[in-house]
């Protein structure tokens, strides 16, 4: 199925060799993926604080928040009218959306994009919910690939037990109901959860994945993730210009 | 490739199953049922889908509505149950399309996966229902003409046909081909004026309307000559009279449900499209 699939989406599976060969853009993407739960949003938020406090040329973009298709995900979530099909294509839409209006114009215009989510939370959800993997691939070939990803993972129960403790009730596409898994919301939720983290764990070689043990303390965790970073990305191409900076060196004092 | 095989074993035992059973059905001639391009829908089981999908494609301006109205009013005429479909119509998405189409922000790739979303919103909650429970299906337009769009507008033709090869593949694909000088005639009478999309204004062609129309029409129809070679499509002179186009559609469609009669004069409430 691996092979059936690397036809279509070279982009989507390219060596880094072969992106240093064809980086197009002057900017860098750095995405983090992992299921609910499993810190990826805490670390990128403290990642984007440090490189915003820092000066950096950063821009944050979230998966599923274009406003152009927001009517219409509403509206199929709230009436269930969503199949796995169609709930592919219009994440897929909204993600189109981004690509073309954010990423792609930040991203030639020498921006650091942070991602939280990207183009492999539709590998791992979709293809728990049936789509083909294969089909999938190719849906979102046109997305550039990122210089980064931070894959978080956090064992099932631990992740499970952050998203289920701090939350009164967990959405029905959420907990993945429309598949029919568990009558108990919060049962089928754990179903379609280990689904995707098995999705997960299978694109880490094939993706490039750098693991990241989401059991780890905060901080700590933290301290890893910009020093991993700042190897795989020259973070000299978006810091502040000379002159900028001694300004605000005065304004803070 | 192993999905071409899958397909192809699938649609041997799905015709074996209609053999069996080609009694009971109205089209007996053994036309194998509605089958896939690729791997099917996820939940979907192609030997249930018992009735027959028509599609009439063309460009605007090619006669298409009007003949999926008088087809439509001859099939019931003949006893057969009809359910239509066409773009932008779904319940999901159908009114998001046009709200994305008036403002100019949408670019071609979102609008691209709009169209896919509205176009499998319909087929899977309107369209296989239908196929399933025996009904004929008349396609107002379909996956080709939203490949063509797209495609003019430069994105890959593998991408296009990779996502639409979940969808199913038509019984027939009738061609109503115009020029596009003639099509232009007809829309202007029709609205008065040319549409921003029919002439596709926003692909910067030609800042003359009638210009802009024609090489984007033209493009069009060079994507369609492409798409009738790899899909087999029936191609009809869609610049004969209406009841001539009609008369071709129906003897066509006669043979492929094993029917007889084509004898058709539109009712009163039709007359107007009979010219």
């Amino acid at each position: 199925m691996a092979t059936t699939a690397l036809d279509i989406t070279t982009v989507a599976q390219a060596t880094p060799e072969q992106m240093a060969a064809k980086r197009e853009f002057a900017g860098a993407l750095v995405v983090v993926e992992g299921i609910d739960g499993s810190g990826k949003s805490t670390q990128l938020y403290l990642l984007k604080r440090w490189l915003e406090i820092g000066g950096y040329r950063v821009h944050f973009t979230e998966w599923n928040s274009s406003p152009l298709v927001k009517s219409a995900t509403r509206r199929g979530k709230q009436r269930r009218l969503l199949t796995p099909t169609t709930f592919s294509l219009l994440h897929a839409a909204d993600f189109a959306d981004r690509c073309e209006r954010q990423i792609l114009p930040l991203l030639h215009g020498g921006y650091l994009v942070l991602a939280d989510r990207y183009i492999y939370t539709a590998f791992a959800r979709d293809a728990a919910r049936g789509c083909s993997p294969h089909w999938l691939r190719n849906l979102y070939s046109f997305a550039p690939i990122p210089d980064i990803t931070f894959y978080f993972r956090a064992p099932l129960d631990v992740a499970v037990n952050r998203i289920t403790a701090g939350r009164p009730k967990l959405k029905f596409y959420e907990a993945g109901m429309d598949l029919g898994l568990s009558l108990d919301r919060a049962e089928s939720f754990r179903i379609f959860q280990d689904r995707i983290l098995n999705n997960y764990d299978q694109m880490i070689e094939t993706d490039r994945f750098v693991l990241m043990d989401g059991t780890i303390r905060v901080n700590r965790l933290q301290k890893v993730m910009r020093a991993l970073l700042a190897e795989r990305v020259d973070l000299k191409r978006f810091a502040p210009k000379k002159r900028s900076s001694s300004r605000d060196k005065k304004k803070a004092g | 490739m192993a999905s071409a095989k899958n397909s192809h074993s699938q649609s041997a035992a799905s015709r074996n199953g209609q053999r069996g059973k080609s009694a009971a059905k109205p089209n007996g001639h053994g036309n194998g049922p509605a089958r896939f391009y690729g791997t099917p829908l996820p939940g979907v089981n192609p030997e249930e889908l018992s009735g027959s999908l028509i599609v009439v494609e063309g460009t605007d301006g090619s006669g298409r509505s009007t003949q999926i109205s008088l087809l439509t009013e001859w099939l019931e005429s003949e006893g057969f149950a009809v359910e239509t479909m066409g773009l932008r119509r779904s319940f999901l998405v159908g009114e998001d399309i046009d709200a994305l189409m008036a403002e100019n922000a949408v670019t071609r790739m979102t609008l691209a996966l709009m169209y896919s979303t509205d176009f499998f919103d319909q087929l899977e909650r309107r369209i296989l229902p239908a196929l399933r429970s025996g009904l004929i299906v008349l396609a107002d337009r379909y996956i080709f003409t939203l490949i063509a769009r797209s495609a003019v507008r430069g994105i890959s033709r593998d991408y296009l046909h990779g996502i639409y090869e979940i969808a199913l593949r038509p019984d027939l694909t009738f061609w109503l081909d115009v020029r596009p000088e003639v099509a232009f005639d007809r829309e202007f009478k029709k609205s008065q004026t040319i549409s921003y999309w029919e002439s596709g204004r926003d692909m910067s062609l030609s800042n003359d309307l009638f210009q802009s129309f024609i090489r984007y029409q033209s493009m069009i129809e060079r994507e369609f000559e492409y798409l009738s070679k790899r899909h087999s499509f029936q191609e009809i002179d869609g610049e004969a009279s209406v009841a001539d186009v009609n008369r071709e559609l129906r003897k066509k469609i006669a043979w492929h449900l094993g029917i007889r009669s084509t004898h058709y004069r539109p009712s009163h409430a039709l007359a107007h499209l009979w010219r």
